[in-house]
Formats: structure tokens, sequence, C-alpha cells
């Protein structure tokens, strides 16, 4: 089902938190809502599942205005970041809770409960209760609790926040799995960028209760609005340079290196000074334009190996590099930008 | 810590240098594991003379017969009315009885020697003990007779009886300190006993306590006993249920739904008679209640005579007693069952609203089934307190109106410590609050297994 905020509004006393943000939702769809702590998103969140009473503006699910309908009406699933399991009912209890409260008979909850449990693989735990499940299994039991009810829209907060490293990678398969196969319209909040771009449709990306971008994952990576989006996305972050623009050419000032742009941007903003954004899979020893500089820190993540490059003025470069080369830190290296992918900003970090 | 006792006197010569290096044993104790002993030895002292003393010695006083007329000490033998009760009632020595507590006049050197004492005329005294030495008489008439037959009698009625007042001879109320002595006496009395009466007797002229099981007995007997009884069990499970547990979780429940602000005002006023001295607090509800008082003047318009409201009715008396215990009773309950209720995680709430729970199944399924300790806590722990306490009802009513409102303590209290006859039955008494201790106990026993305990002390379900 399609949801719609318009120009929804949330304060907390005199604070507000969110200003008039306006945001689609596809039918069938799964979104992100990628920001970093404190920006807002568990409010959208629950404010669209009516846990919060908004200050202003409208929620529409389909056609039907929810603003003022409660969250017991609003038929939505929602995954908390704690899983939020009722720790005195056994799995089964669980996940058949909002049927009973619905006063659905005992064999169709059964049914239902059954069907679920079988989706989400945990057919075996039924009789359980929460404090005897893994983090994984909650997680699930939480999913299927949300999911039960086919609601309109299905709401997950940080659902992967309290997993380790493995089984996050597993429930971030899954829960696409089960997104997909029920054709559920979800919306995913969450700080990791890359839960976000490997989950889901589109990013809609927050800061300080905003929406600053909103996009499908590859595209806002390649096509950043500004710096802060650029900087969000991508691991090892992108670096940013500074210099001004010279006959058609970057000039980064403390090594006078020359960076060709593209014409259009060159000739529409000769004289200025702006910063460039270089991720760390473009600046690559032996091609490109060639910079200098002295490494100064190396790590490695087992398959790759991320090198610092330190220019005289300060400024650090990131590359990451497949082949492990001989350098150590402290030696002088030269290696070249690929000058076709360098995105450029204004000095308020708006995408040129 | 150094340890006086262990230093002989005569060494506080050197008690100087001594106490630069003192005796490596007396180092130890001031830093050692015993520390801690020695820290809680004060609590120890309490514990014993506050809690366990006293309560092995209600268990061995309810053994007892003790009461003010035995003493608390050993007692002497003596024959008396109370004394031959038991013998008449218990041992059918009805004839013994009687003979015991006759008078016998007897002419012998002691009553003539006093009879001169007392200013007896001298002459009559001497003729006397020369005519009658060793002669009994069964009453003073006989005395009085044989003096009169004396040539040297005194002349006035008076003269007379100052002479016959002195032979008069009984075992009644004499206290003798060992069953011997009492035997004695009987014999010198002119009383012959068989082995049979000399035990009964033995039993039946005690004076101090003796262990006995009497107590049940008395108290399985008595109708006022199945009385206290059901109006305990009364007291105790209607404040329990309305107020302590059942009004204390309304009102918990009810300021979790409310804002902060109000709910904490609305927590403190339902604290207040808590903190309201007890003889003030039941003061006000006498003033309330009674006669001219606030009820009496605001019903009296309507039609209704004033009177003391509080004690017109055994159930008005009641709706007080309970009144008064319930409001300050739910107090505890309210506290503990709303922190409990806040430490339940928010996220909950949130997930059964979502889950569509509006606030009566919300209630229903997530506060009570995580309330289920604190409810056994309180439950328990009110039960006992409403068992055990009566201050209130001793203020309010006094078990009143006629002994409408007299619960098991209240009642031990009146017979063992507290009676207007100043006859106080300490073991009695004891023997009741030993059934008091018992049902308590039972009682915990019992909600333990109704709350399913086992379940509830398992490990932690989420961590
Ligand atoms: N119930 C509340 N009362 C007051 N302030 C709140 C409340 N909930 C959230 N906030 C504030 O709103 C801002 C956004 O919070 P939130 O939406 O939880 O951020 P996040 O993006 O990390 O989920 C934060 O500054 C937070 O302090
Ligand atoms: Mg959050």
């Amino acid at each position: 089902m399609r949801i719609l905020l318009d120009k929804f509004t949330k304060s907390f006393g005199s604070l507000t938190i969110i200003d008039e943000m306006d945001l689609e939702i596809h039918d069938g769809e799964m979104i992100a809502l990628l920001g970093g702590s404190g920006c807002g998103k568990s409010t959208t969140l629950f404010s669209i599942c009516g846990i919060h009473k908004v200050n202003g503006g409208r929620i529409l699910f389909g056609d039907r205005d929810v603003t003022n309908v409660t969250s017991q009406e609003r038929n939505v699933g929602v995954v908390f970041q704690s899983f939020a399991l009722y720790p005195h009912m056994t799995v089964e209890q669980n996940i058949g809770f909002p049927l009973k409260l619905r006063k659905e008979t005992k064999p169709e909850i059964k049914r239902k409960v059954d069907e679920i449990a079988a989706m989400v693989h945990i057919e075996e735990l039924l009789q359980r209760r929460p404090g005897e499940l893994s983090g994984g299994q909650q997680q699930r039991v939480a999913l299927a609790r949300a999911l039960i009810r086919r609601p309109d829209v299905l709401l997950l907060d940080e659902p992967l926040a309290n997993l380790d490293a493995t089984l996050r990678l597993e429930m971030r398969s899954e829960i696409r799995r089960i997104q997909q196969e029920t054709g559920i319209t979800a919306v995913l909040v969450t700080h990791d960028q890359v839960e976000a771009m490997s989950m889901c449709d589109r990013i809609a990306i927050m800061d300080k209760g905003q929406i600053v971008q909103i996009t499908e994952p590859r595209d806002m990576y390649d096509n950043p609005v500004s710096d802060f989006v650029a900087g969000f996305l991508g691991s090892p972050p992108i670096a940013f340079v500074k210099g001004r623009i010279s006959g058609g050419k970057f000039v980064e000032p403390s090594t006078a290196t020359k960076i060709p742009l593209g014409a259009k941007i060159a000739k529409a903003n000769d004289g200025r000074e702006v910063k460039i954004g270089i991720r760390p899979e473009y600046f690559q020893p032996g091609s490109g334009t060639m910079i200098s500089g002295k490494i100064s820190f190396i790590e490695s993540q087992g398959r790759e190996t991320l090198y610092n490059v330190t220019l005289p003025d300060g400024t650090i470069l990131r590359s990451i590099q497949s082949r492990r080369s001989p350098s150590k830190i402290g030696d002088e290296v030269e290696w070249g930008i690929n000058a076709d992918q360098i995105l450029v900003f204004d000095q308020d970090g708006v995408r040129i | 810590m150094l340890k006086p006792s262990s230093r002989p006197h005569w060494a506080t010569k050197s008690l100087s240098a001594d106490t630069k290096t003192p005796p490596e044993g007396e180092i130890e104790m001031g830093n050692s594991k015993h520390l801690g002993l020695w820290l809680l030895a004060p609590a120890g002292v309490f514990v014993f003379l506050f809690f366990l003393a006293p309560v092995i010695l209600t268990g061995v006083f309810g053994f007892t017969n003790m009461s003010t007329a035995t003493g608390i000490t050993g007692g002497a033998y003596m024959i008396s009315d109370t004394s031959m009760r038991p013998l008449r009632s218990r041992y059918g020595e009805n004839e013994l009885a009687d003979r015991l507590t006759q008078k016998v006049y007897t002419i012998d050197d002691a009553g003539l020697k006093a009879a001169l004492e007392a200013g007896g005329d001298a002459a009559a005294i001497a003729e006397l003990g020369d005519k009658f030495l060793d002669q009994s008489f069964d009453r003073r008439r006989g005395v009085e007779t044989a003096i009169k037959s004396l040539s040297a009698r005194p002349s006035t009625t008076r003269g007379i009886k100052i002479i016959s007042a002195q032979f008069e001879r009984s075992v009644v109320n004499v206290r003798f300190d060992s069953k011997e002595d009492l035997l004695v006496a009987i014999s010198d009395f002119g009383i012959a006993l068989n082995e049979g009466q000399t035990e009964a007797l033995g039993q039946v002229a005690y004076t101090g306590w003796t262990f006995t099981t009497q107590n049940f007995k008395t108290m399985i007997e008595l109708p006022d006993t199945s009385k206290t009884l059901i109006n305990t069990l009364f007291y105790v499970f209607t404040t329990l249920i309305l107020f302590n547990t059942g009004f204390a979780l309304v009102l918990s429940i009810t300021t979790h739904y409310m804002p902060a602000g109000p709910a904490g005002f609305f927590r403190s006023i339902w604290l207040l008679p808590r903190v309201t001295p007890p003889v003030l607090y039941v003061l006000m509800w006498k003033w309330l209640a009674w006669d001219t008082g606030f009820l009496s003047v605001v019903l009296e318009p309507m039609g209704f005579a004033p009177r003391n409201w509080m004690l017109d009715s055994p159930a008005n008396a009641w709706t007080f007693i309970i009144l008064i215990n319930g409001i300050v009773g739910a107090s505890m309950g309210m506290l503990i069952f709303s922190s409990a209720i806040k430490a339940i995680p928010q996220s909950l709430f949130h997930a059964s609203e979502v889950d569509g729970a509006n606030r009566g199944q919300q209630v229903w399924h997530i506060i009570l089934p995580q309330l289920r300790w604190p409810i056994l806590f309180i439950t328990i722990y009110q039960t006992l307190s409403l068992l055990t306490s009566f201050e209130y009802i001793l203020l309010a009513t006094d078990g009143g109106p006629g002994g409408a409102t007299e619960v098991w303590a209240l009642s031990t209290y009146l017979k063992a410590l507290s009676n207007y006859g100043g006859a106080l039955q300490y073991g009695y008494g004891a023997a009741l609050s030993l059934v008091l201790v018992i049902i308590g106990i039972s009682v915990s026993l019992i909600y333990l297994k109704l709350f399913d305990f086992k379940n509830l002390t398992a490990p932690p379900k989420i961590e």
C-alpha cells in the first residue's frame, strides 16, 4: 500500500524534530530511512505507526487519511530495535497475539501462526519463550508477529543493530526475501549505509529531521546531491580536497596538481573555490592524474587494503587496493586520480 | 582491635610499651576475616533479644498455664477455694476438700500464749489450759461454751471473745514453700491422706505455673475462638483484596496512564495516611464518626439521628476498620506496583499498541503478567502484617461493639497483656500467638503454591 507523508511535522514540547517532511513510499517498495543517530528516523517511524501523535501535516495509507487514527486501528506491523517480544508468552502466543486481540478463533490463529512460522523458519521454536531464543531467532519471531496480520506497511526500527556481524548478514537477506515474498510495503530505519544500500529499493537519507535526498542506492552513491550524502555513503568514505577551478581544471594548491574537469562544470564555475570528492576506488596507482603524498596509514581489510595518503597541506586522500603494494607508512607515493569519477561541490557542500 | 580481657590487669604497667608492638594475634583481630563477624555482633544481639528469644519464649509459654495468679517464677503450695475446685471436679474428692477447708478450734499452748498476749484474763486462761488442753471443737461457739463453764470466766462477752479468737486453726490460705511442709501441716491438722489424695493435693495446691496442653483444649472448646478466627479471616482477606492489592493495583495502573505530573501528585496524596501518626489518623476517623462528628452533623438534616456511626453496628464497625486499614495499606502496594510497571520496557507497550491492544487488554496481557512477583510479595507481606497488627482496631473500636471486631492478634493482646480485670493469661496468650504464627506460615505456603513460586524464581526470561 502506498504511504504518503504530507508536510508531516513532529515536535516534543518546544523542540521541533521533524519540520514539514514530505515522503512518498510506493506500494510494495522497501525504503530505507538512513541517517545519523538522533536525526529523527525513529520519530518518523513511530509517527507512521501511530505511537506518536503528529503535530502537523497528514499521513495517508493508500487514500485513507490516518493522521488521527490510533495505532491500534492503523494495521501496521512493527519490528522494534529491541524486538519487544512479550517475555511471559511463548513464541506461538507472541506471534498470535495480534490475532488473539482481534478475537480470531483458536484454530484460525494456529493455522496462520504455523504458516508465518514456516515462512520465517521458526517452526520448531513455537513452544519456547523469548528468553530461550538467540538474537537471530528473536528477530524472526518479531518479524512473524509484525507480519501475521498482513499489515498495510511493515516498519523496521534498526532491526539488525542488536545482532552480531554474521547474523546481521544472514538477517539482511532474510528480511529482504520475506519482504519480496509478501510484497509488503516496508520502511527500514537504519544508520548503517551498507544495510540501506543492500536491502532497499530506495534510500531516503535524513539529516536533522529533513530528507536530503531520496533515490535508488546506486544512483545515490554515484550522484549524491551534497557532500553530506557523498560522505554518508561508501566505506571507506569519500575524501574531500579543497581547491580552485582555473582554466578548465581543478587545481590542488599544495601540490599544484591539475585535474581536468568536465567542460560544462569547468566553464560555468571558472575561478570558483570548490571542493572535490574522490572515492577510494578512484585513487589508484598507475593511471589517472598523478598526485603525490606520503602514506600515513595502512589498514588491511582482508581482501583489500586501505591506504591514507597525506598531501603536504594535511589533506587526506584514501585509496582502496585489491593487491597489496610493497609501500610502507612514511613512503612518498605518486598515485592517480580517475578524473571522470570525481564529484564537485561548492563551498556550502552543494553538488555542482 | 585490642581485646582488653585477654590482657591480665596486672600488665597495665607495660601497656604503653606493648601498644607499639602488639602481639601478633591481636593485630589479626583488626584486619582479619573476623572483622565482619564483629561488626555483625550487635545486630546478632538485637536479633536474639527482640526476635529469637521472644519467639522461643512464646513457644514455651504457650504450653504453660502462666497467668497473673501463678506468676512467672516458681510458686508455693496452698489450700484455697481455687485449688479445692479442681480437687472436687477433677478428682472427686469432695469430702477431703470439705475437711481441708474446715476451721478447727484446738486448745493448745500456742493459743493460750497468744490469748495472754492479746490481753485475755490471765486466771481464765490458766484454768482453760488446765481443764481443756488438747481438746478440739468444730466451732468457735464450742470454745466459748468451754470458757463460760470456767469458774474464773471473764465477766464480759468481749473478754470471752478475745480469748476464743486465739484457737482457730486452719490450713486454708497458708503458703507452704514445699509439698512436704504442706503435708506435715495437714497431718498436724488431723487429716490422714492416702497415696492418691497426696498426689492429687500436690497437683491442685501448687500455685505456680506448670506445663500443660490445656490452653489448646480451651481454645478449641471456647466458642469465642471460632468467632475470632472468622473475624480475622474476614478482616485480613477483605482488606487485602479490596485495598492492599486491589486498590493498590488500580492506583498504580491508573497513574501509569496519567501524565507524569498529576500521577506523582496523585500518588503522594495516597501516601499521606501512611505518614500520618496512627493515633492521630484514627482520631480523625473517630471525629468523623462519633455522635457529634462530621457524619452525624451532615446526616442529621436527612433524618438520620446522630449516633456513633463507627460503633453503631458490627457492619458499620467493620466498614470503618477496613477503610482505616485499607487506605493506609494501599500505599505500599501502590509504590511497589508503580515501580514494577515503570520497569516494564516502554517498547512492550508500544508493541502491544501496534498489535491492536486497547488499554484494558494492555493491562490484562502485558502489565498484570509482569506484576506476578510484586503481587505475590505484597499479598504475603500484607497478609502477615494484617494478621499480626491490630493497632488500628485497638485504637478505633477496641474490638467492639461487643467483640464484633475482635481479631486474633487483638484477642491475644487483650488476654495476655491488657485486661481490665488485671488477670492476665500469659500462657493462653502465648498459645494464641503460636496459632497465629502457624496460620501465617501456612497461608504464605499456600500463596507460594498458588503463584507457582518455582516458575517465578526461574532464571530471567530475557537477559
Ligand atoms: N519522547 C521524546 N521526548 C523528547 N524528545 C525526544 C523523544 N523521542 C525522541 N526525541 C528526540 O528527538 C530526536 C530524534 O530522535 P530519534 O527519532 O529517536 O532519532 P533516531 O534517528 O536516532 O532514531 C532526538 O534528538 C531525541 O532526543
Ligand atoms: Mg532510533
